[in-house]
């Protein structure tokens, strides 16, 4: 397919998987290089940029994200922006105040979350890169729902200049590809340091090392709790890799059942400050009755127009900073992430990666979804958030299918600022992988 | 998380919550914080830190420049005669 | 009865805290903007390194210790002129701590805390329909200066803001009055519970406010009631305070640390950066090194520091008495006929030195420093000033008691200033004649 292909086409395979929210009006790629796309919470001074939020709506930005402006001015063409949870809270982009992404192996189930339309359209496109963010796990989460390679950095690596913050201690912008060799080439391009944004002045040069993965070790507590499916998937990834000559050993790493409370208490800790600025007023939604007393219109329209997941987590971010709690836990959560960060170093002074599956289940029908607490669903994303939670660099590869023919996705997590033996893990594993695509019908 | 705690923590918030959402998300914080109580065991060194990789000293010249159109940025507002207009304050 | 004050002053940055904007005044409403001064999503803050000078000079100023590492805050509460419903400024680890500043009384004042914080945009009211918000202002940096609860009455509180305004214009060169002028809060308790009043702009509010808190406490205490613990604000057309919100309604800030900005290391920054010698300290140096009343050593200084320096080489040169005569006299009394003429001070010193060898008289030197001072003839000034002279020596002829009087205390001269005014009928001065008088009367001693 070519890109003028994609670009007369695209639309109407939108239509039936939703994975943009906003697209270009071009038909004609003129001299681009590529085509991209990026996750709605990264602004588009040509496009809408709406964070999966209703309460967003019209916001038209004035500047382009750091990372979307490096991927233009490497060639790149801007086709969509693509559908998330609102403002990344969500693990299957059901919360999404726009339209909800379908996976591409089966319209019925979710991209997972919560850069599902990302994920969905780096899996339907060909030769298509699209830019997510993660927070708590929101790339490689699709990435594996959806059977392509996606990587989150080290955080700080890529500039968050223009990306719509959900916890800016935790957000770390990175790519998605069905093409493994796409992760070191895009990464490469966005990364750097860049004066609008000091959290990405402290990197060190990204730089061609050379460096192969040999090792990886496996953490005990991160094969538990897994579906029958992933579980045999895993394991016989497992021998796959030793096959590869990479030593893969157990080991303990007890912080890790801590880093989902912490994580969750720091995220919702700086959402919840984060989303204080949406008022309905200097844009997005505005023009409410601004006769009601200030506290009384913000009140309403922020409930008018915020949806369920999003005021779970204001409620509970507001909780957990408050006086008399912060302590408990703000405070505490942000010393438990300390000690998670040093049971990665302690391991990482040992082994290459970290390895676990990356979810402990399939992409789930959209019924399931329905059907689970909030807390089953923070839950699901135990195998991702502590290397969220500690910046740490992680990516995802597809290891397998289900039964039912969905992707299955294996996640590897490197030192900081050590993206290089992710690059080498994704390049060396797509070589011994059968990619089966999904079919996309219209 | 009992009612009134709910109810505190939503006004502080600046939510407005129906009696329906009152009840739901009681029972979900309640569900969360619980949850949360493992942190009260989890491992202390004392070491705490603002990022998760350390980001210091990071500093602009004092050198003033415009580098957007403030019209640009009123285009999408809601004005009047320049002002951005905002409900009533008492 | 205690006050604590907590003083907003605006840095004099050439930019604003978090972006590049002016600090300039602006022309029109929402023109100085810019996405992250108005809070736009998709904006980030980046740290003016100004800012952090400014902090450190005046934590130093105040006897603070400098933090070795400090970092920034969000405070949350939702106003329409605050553009992210959140604030950055200092919570933990602030610039500076636990200072101490001297009132010219010689009182302690104890210094809690400074911090460096962003200022918000501004409302402007209008009628009930809806408010109205140019965002210029926001994110202009400003210190806040936390004192405890130690200065005792209104006035002290009046006296002490405009001794620490006078040290902090002087310190970090902050321009005159005008737009960037000092706000504060006042925390104020006659009896156990405290009240605070919130946004008082300049001295005389500040006292008016406190004084009205005073009367009002006082009056519910004596009738037997209980001072309930609330925010109150300043009315300044009716000069009353009103209540804002009680206690239990006060807004939870729910501070957290700002994680887009990073820690800052002030260690290295602090070593390098030198203040001047504050007015207050200078005055309390100066009249304890050359014997001085601190009274005249603080005129000296508020005049201008390059006198109070002057003073001090005459007085290393020719002795105190020299330099009280002549410095704290005729040189002080025309310093800032000679600033506005933009004529240069250093042809001063020479002329008392011609004195003091004993080559001109008295009368001269008067003469020859008025006539460099005011670039007028010497004829002119000796004529005018002899013939002040006559009329003073005059008075004092027929009124001899008053020299013995001001030997006891020289709040005697007073009556002689009045009537040598009077009878020049407004002629001259009234520090040319403050001088004159003071310097014959000595000379009769």
């Amino acid at each position: 397919m070519t890109m003028r292909d994609v670009l007369s086409s695209f639309r109407e395979i939108n239509s039936k998987y939703h994975m943009f929210h906003a697209v270009t009006g071009d038909a004609d790629p003129g001299d681009a290089a590529f085509l991209f796309s990026a996750k709605d919470n990264l602004t588009s001074a040509d496009m809408e940029t709406c964070s999966g939020s209703r309460i967003l709506e019209g916001y038209r930005p004035a500047f382009d994200a750091e990372s979307i402006a490096r991927m233009r001015a490497a060639g790149g063409k801007l086709i969509g922006k693509c559908n998330m949870d609102e403002f990344g809270f969500g693990t299957f982009s059901v919360n999404s105040g726009l339209e909800i992404p379908r996976n591409p192996y089966d319209p019925e189930r979710s991209c997972g979350g919560s850069s599902g339309g990302s994920a969905c359209a780096a899996a339907v496109f060909e030769d298509h890169v699209s830019l997510g963010v993660s927070t708590g796990g929101s790339i490689c989460c699709p990435a594996s729902f959806c059977g392509i390679y996606g990587i989150a950095p080290t955080y700080g690596r890529v500039s968050r200049y223009g990306l719509i913050d959900y916890g800016n201690s935790l957000d770390k912008i990175g790519v998605l590809s069905a093409r493994a060799g796409d992760m070191r080439k895009y990464i490469h391009m966005i990364s750097g340091r860049d004066p609008k944004d000091p959290t990405s002045c402290a990197q060190p040069e990204l730089k061609d090392t050379g460096r192969k993965l040999k090792s990886a070790a496996v953490p005990k507590d991160g094969t538990e709790g897994l579906s029958a499916d992933v579980k045999d998937a895993f394991d016989r990834s497992l021998e796959k890799l030793k096959s590869m000559g990479i030593d893969v050993e157990t080991v303990e790493m007890p912080s890790l059942k801590y880093a989902m409370p912490a994580y969750y208490v720091l995220a919702t800790s700086e959402a919840s400050t984060n989303l204080a600025r949406y008022v309905g007023m200097r844009y997005g939604r505005q023009r409410g009755d601004l006769s009601l007393r200030f506290d009384d219109y913000f009140s309403s329209f922020r409930s008018e127009y915020f949806g369920e997941e999003a005021k779970r987590r204001i409620l509970l971010g507001t909780y957990t900073r408050m006086a008399g709690f912060r302590d408990r836990y703000y405070a505490k959560a942000l010393r438990v992430r300390q000690s998670v960060i040093a049971d990665y170093k302690s391991v990482f002074s040992r082994f290459d990666a970290v390895l676990t599956p990356t979810m402990p289940f399939t992409a789930p029908r959209f019924g399931e979804i329905s059907g689970m607490s909030a807390l089953d669903a923070y839950k699901a994303d135990y195998l991702t958030v502590p290397a969220n939670l500690a910046g740490t660099p992680h990516l995802s590869v597809p290891c397998g299918y289900d039964r039912n023919g969905m992707p299955i996705g294996m996640q590897f997590v490197a030192d900081h600022w050590n993206e290089e033996v992710l690059f080498d893990a994704a390049e060396s594993w797509e070589k011994g992988f059968e990619m089966v695509k999904p079919e996309v019908k219209v | 998380m009992d009612r009134e705690t709910v109810e505190r923590v939503a006004r502080a918030a600046h939510i407005k919550l129906s009696e329906s959402e009152l009840e739901k998300y009681s029972s979900d914080l309640n569900e969360i914080l619980t949850y949360f109580e493992l942190l009260d065991e989890a491992p202390d060194t004392g070491k705490t830190g603002v990022n998760p990789v350390e980001i210091a000293d990071v500093l602009r010249d004092d050198v003033p420049r415009s580098d957007f159109d403030p019209d640009v940025l009123l285009r999408d507002m809601d004005t009047y005669e320049r002002y951005v207009r905002g409900p009533r304050l008492l | 009865m205690k006050i604590g004050l907590e003083i907003h002053v605006q840095l004099p940055t050439a930019s604003k805290m978090f972006c590049s904007c002016p600090t300039t005044d602006a022309p029109a409403p929402n023109t100085h903007v810019c996405p992250t001064c108005l809070g736009m999503p998709g904006s980030r803050p980046v740290l003016n390194r100004k800012v952090l000078e400014y902090g450190i000079m005046l934590a130093k100023m105040l006897g603070c210790t400098v933090a070795d590492t400090t970092w920034f805050s969000r405070k949350t509460y939702f106003y329409p002129d605050m553009s992210k419903s959140v604030q950055i400024t200092q919570y933990d680890n602030p610039v500076g701590e636990g200072g101490v500043y001297y009132l010219d009384s010689g009182k302690p004042i104890r210094i809690t805390r400074i911090h460096v914080e962003e200022d918000p945009g501004k409302t402007k009211r209008v009628g009930d329909l809806s408010s109205l918000i140019d965002y210029n202002r926001s994110g202009i940096p400003l210190a806040e200066i936390v004192t405890e609860p130690d200065l005792s009455t209104p006035a002290e509180a009046r006296s002490f803001l405009g001794q620490l305004i006078e040290d902090i214009r002087y310190v970090i060169d902050l321009p005159g009055d005008g737009e960037r002028s000092i706000r504060c809060d006042c925390n104020i308790s006659v009896g156990k519970e405290r009240c605070e009043v919130k946004n008082v702009t300049g001295l005389k509010n500040v006292e008016r406010a406190l004084t009205f808190e005073v009367v009002r406490q006082t009056k519910i205490l004596k009738a037997g009631g209980k001072i309930e613990r609330e925010t109150r604000r300043f009315d300044e057309e009716r000069g009353v305070t009103v209540s804002v919100r009680k206690k239990e309604f006060e807004a939870d800030y729910g501070y957290i640390d700002e994680p887009d900005l990073g820690i800052f290391h002030l260690k290295e920054m602090s070593d390098r950066i030198k203040i001047k010698e504050s007015p207050q300290k200078m005055a309390v140096r100066i009249s304890a090194e050359y014997g001085i009343d601190k009274k005249m050593a603080r005129q000296l200084i508020s005049t201008s520091a390059d006198l109070a320096s002057l003073f001090e080489s005459a007085a290393r040169e020719f002795g105190t008495k020299d330099a009280v005569k002549w410095i704290a006299g005729p040189v002080s009394s025309n310093w800032k006929t000679m600033e506005s003429l933009g004529i240069s001070p250093e042809g001063i010193v020479p002329i008392v030195r011609e004195h003091c060898g004993g080559k001109i008289t008295d009368t001269e030197c008067g003469i020859r420093l008025k006539s460099y001072m005011t670039g007028k003839e010497p004829e002119e000034i000796a004529g005018s000033s002899g013939d002040l002279d006559k009329i003073i020596a005059g008075y004092l002829d027929s009124n001899p008691s008053v020299v013995s009087d001001y030997a006891k205390n020289p709040k005697a001269a007073n009556k002689a200033i009045g009537a040598v005014m009077k009878q020049s009928g407004g002629k001259y001065q009234s520090s040319e004649v403050v001088e004159a008088v003071k310097r014959i009367i000595e000379s009769r001693m």
